[in-house]
């Protein structure tokens, strides 16, 4: 039976993607508005082809899990790896409370990386020849799998895949086991690969935009292509002024645009807009009156975009003011971005994700006080 | 938790085209698995598959959804639900499979492994066969919608999320299920991993030697209580329950005493209410692997001793993300049956299994079912099931 007076806490958030690692590095990128973007280089038939992209670095997986314990790790689960470890340590969570621990993963594409070097093992050689070890990698549950082995992490296992609307859904999942009572706390995260095969895709299905994305001007593509993860440590808890970023309000995914105005109207919402032409017209009308922001220039598009404007939404909610929109205070449609700075009012703030195929997904985040 | 209604089921598999004829077939025996027909191996040994003979290829969408789809109308169409009843409700989609939503098209992998340009379309048509959204979009849906990869437990998590969306008021109809196509990348992948019988597979038998794939899908139709009492309609089954627990061990291998099962079974009973007493039978995992029989039978014998337990991949082989949707269908038209067929493959016990299948149809007595999913990941997923009100 879900206990509807439960509060869900977001008590811990890891991040990695194109502005670097950690909370403080998203924080310092939201405060600086502005990430360059990195290339990614792609063998093609008329020789390599770089184009722009967010890539993220793993090292820093070093400092929680030895080299040796990730030698047969692929890139995706090393990703998820780095997020799930960043998250717990910064919610301070001890290792011996993590047995109980659930584990929700959203991924839009999987370990595409491994999927490709498994299929490269048999057209290089033959049938016979098939690498299990890539196969068993493969899997698009391996991230949640390699994490739970290595936290220990025996609660319940979900991995969710719906493309861009793959992080909501599965939040959804998590928010519903937390107020179910099935688990105390989940550890959900979302992550996606830049590998050969989402980069040969990106290739010849966008522009190859060098700048700096503007996803609020929508008349051309603006969109960077990124990799990375962004990780949630969520609870249950009883009291309104649980220690944490901010609380999970609600979760609703659907088809279709959600209805306007939103309910509760929100301080703030905003939009998982990243430059891809296909979305530009439907967020500019769902988003028409709203006070906005958009984080997604820092960090580039992807399907887990939508757990980095968590990520920064949960920031600003803590430290209760806007961050400002990367790239300037105007949009080309009629809403008002919000200023850098600007307090953030008790209301919730909202997320707004939508997809190419009538998808919408609304998450509302709430304020905690924080202590004196 | 309050029990939520199965109004509607559909299914294919290699067993049949529809429930009705899976049924026929599975009670009296019949199995045909053989190589595969719709792609081609250069692996010396062919090892047989469980196809769906004759389903068309669509050009649109992957065979995944396809299939998907098929098995959604068959489910509605049992429920008395049709598109113009359908676009009042909230309705949510939730659908387990494993090669549904790998981005892994072969041709594509081998045009660029040969340096030319690929052709982009079956990357595209990959994008737009999610099978949920697949489901959503040809019935208009507009509740949440969701696509579940938990490997071979699929099937059987997806039918729980949907249960969870209709107790918490979230839906007012869900379509829960499983879908998965024969795939040469699953097939090849499998036979590198060593767990596929190169004849027919035997679960839970001594000479046992791996799984052989299938493909198909299977689709419940959940409906809440408000909605039900409106229709005025009976519900075929409930779900009553549903645990799950990873053993984080291995990614391919289950626990080695089966501990996330065991976990899994106890929340389910829990969730339930119910105890091993109370079960009629349980639709075990059963793939026919050594590894994974020796555990399920343990934990079997131990957590639940003298209950009538059965493998049905004998009839339709491993179906991966599709099987614990598939059997959570057969589970619920076993309990309307009272009688479950015999565990088709299995004909000499095996001396380190502590416990054995039923060997032909067994009537059982009783109005609850366990059925089970074991998967990659360390995943383990036990759905209760319990008899409806249909005569």
């Amino acid at each position: 039976m879900i206990g509807r007076d439960s509060r869900i806490v977001i008590g811990g958030v890891g991040v990695a993607g194109g502005f670097g690692c950690g909370v403080a590095a998203l924080e310092q990128a939201l405060r600086g508005g502005e990430v360059r973007p990195g290339r990614m280089t792609l063998p093609m038939p008329d020789g390599p082809v770089e184009i722009p992209a967010f890539m993220s670095d793993t090292t820093p997986l070093k400092d929680f899990i030895p080299l040796r314990t990730l030698r047969r790790v692929d890139h995706f689960s090393r990703l998820a790896l780095l997020g799930a470890h960043l998250a717990l340590a910064d919610a301070g969570l001890p290792e011996a409370e993590r047995a109980g621990l659930g584990v929700v993963i959203a991924s839009g594409h999987g370990a595409t990386g491994i999927t490709f070097a498994f299929q490269d093992s048999f057209i290089n050689d033959g049938d016979i020849c098939a690498s299990p070890t890539h196969f068993a990698n493969s899997v698009h549950n391996s991230a949640a799998a390699n994490i739970s082995i290595l936290l220990g992490a025996t609660g319940p296992s979900l991995t969710v895949t719906q493309f861009h609307l793959s992080v909501p859904s599965a939040l959804l999942a998590a928010r519903q086991w937390l107020l179910e009572g099935r688990v105390e706390r989940v550890l959900f995260g979302a992550v996606d690969e830049l590998s050969r095969l989402t980069g040969h895709y990106w290739h010849r299905q966008h522009a190859h935009f060098a700048g700096i994305p503007s996803p609020l001007h929508t008349g051309a593509e603006t969109a960077v292509p990124g990799e990375g993860a962004a990780f949630l440590l969520l609870s249950r808890a009883q009291d309104a002024d649980a220690p944490g970023y901010c609380t999970l309000d609600s979760v609703t995914v659907g088809r279709k645009l959600p209805p306007r105005p939103l309910a509760p109207p929100v301080g703030l919402l905003v939009l998982g807009a990243d430059g891809v032409p296909e979305t530009a017209a439907r967020y500019a009308a769902a988003a028409a009156g709203s006070r906005i922001a958009c984080y997604t220039p820092l960090y580039g598009s992807m399907p887990p975009g939508p757990a980095f404007d968590i990520a920064s939404t949960a920031l600003a909610l803590r430290s209760g003011s806007v961050f400002a929109t990367p790239g300037g205070s105007s949009c080309d449609f009629p809403a008002t971005v919000v200023p850098g700075g600007t307090p953030l009012g008790p209301g919730p703030a909202g997320i707004l994700t939508l997809d190419d195929d009538d998808g919408h997904a609304l998450v509302m985040l709430g304020r905690i006080r924080q202590p004196a | 938790m309050p029990p939520v209604a199965i109004t509607g089921m559909g299914c294919i598999c290699a067993a049949g085209q529809n429930l009705g004829d899976c049924m026929t077939s599975i009670f009296s025996g019949a199995r045909a698995p053989a190589p595969p027909v719709r792609f081609k191996s250069n692996h010396p040994i062919r090892y047989p598959v469980f196809e769906v003979p004759g389903f068309p290829e669509d050009p649109a969408m992957l065979r995944t959804s396809a299939l998907g789809l098929h098995a959604v109308r068959e489910a509605l169409s049992d429920a008395g639900l049709d598109r113009q009843t359908l676009a009042p409700l909230r309705v949510g989609v939730c659908v387990g499979t494993t090669i549904g939503c790998a981005m892994s098209n072969e041709t594509f992998c081998r045009q660029a492994h040969a340096g030319a340009n690929p052709d982009m379309a079956p990357i595209v048509q990959i994008q737009r066969s999610n099978p949920a959204a697949v489901i959503a979009r040809e019935f208009g849906l507009s509740g949440p919608c969701q696509t579940v990869v938990n490997a071979c437990s699929s099937g059987t998590d997806a039918v729980a999320v949907a249960a969870s969306w209709i107790r918490s008021g979230l839906c007012d109809v869900a379509i829960a299920g499983g879908a998965d196509e024969l795939a040469r990348i699953t097939y090849i992948g499998f036979i590198a991993l060593m767990i596929t019988d190169d004849s027919p597979c035997k679960p839970f038998d001594r000479n046992r030697k791996g799984l052989n794939l299938g493909e198909g899908a299977g689709m419940l139709v959940l409906e809440s209580e408000s909605v039900r009492a409106r229709r005025n309609r009976k519900a075929r089954a409930f779900v009553l329950g549903y645990g799950s627990a990873c053993d984080a061990h291995h990614l391919t291998a289950p626990h080695p005493d089966g501990a996330g099962l065991r976990r899994a079974i106890a929340e389910g009973f829990s969730t339930a209410g119910v105890s091993a007493s109370d079960l009629a039978f349980v639709n075990a995992h059963g793939t026919g692997t050594p590894e994974n029989d020796k555990v399920e039978s343990r934990v079997l014998r131990e957590m639940l001793p003298g209950v009538p337990y059965l493998s049905t991949k004998g009839y339709t082989g491993h179906t991966l993300g599709a099987a614990g949707a598939i059997e959570a269908v057969f589970t619920a038209a076993c309990l309307e049956r009272g009688e479950i067929p015999g565990n088709a493959g299995f004909s000499t016990p095996d001396p380190d299994l502590i416990a054995t299948p039923v060997r032909e149809v067994t009537k059982v007595a009783g109005t609850i079912a366990l059925s089970e999913s074991l998967a990659f990941g360390g995943n383990n997923a036990a759905l209760i099931l319990g008899r409806g009100e249909t005569p």
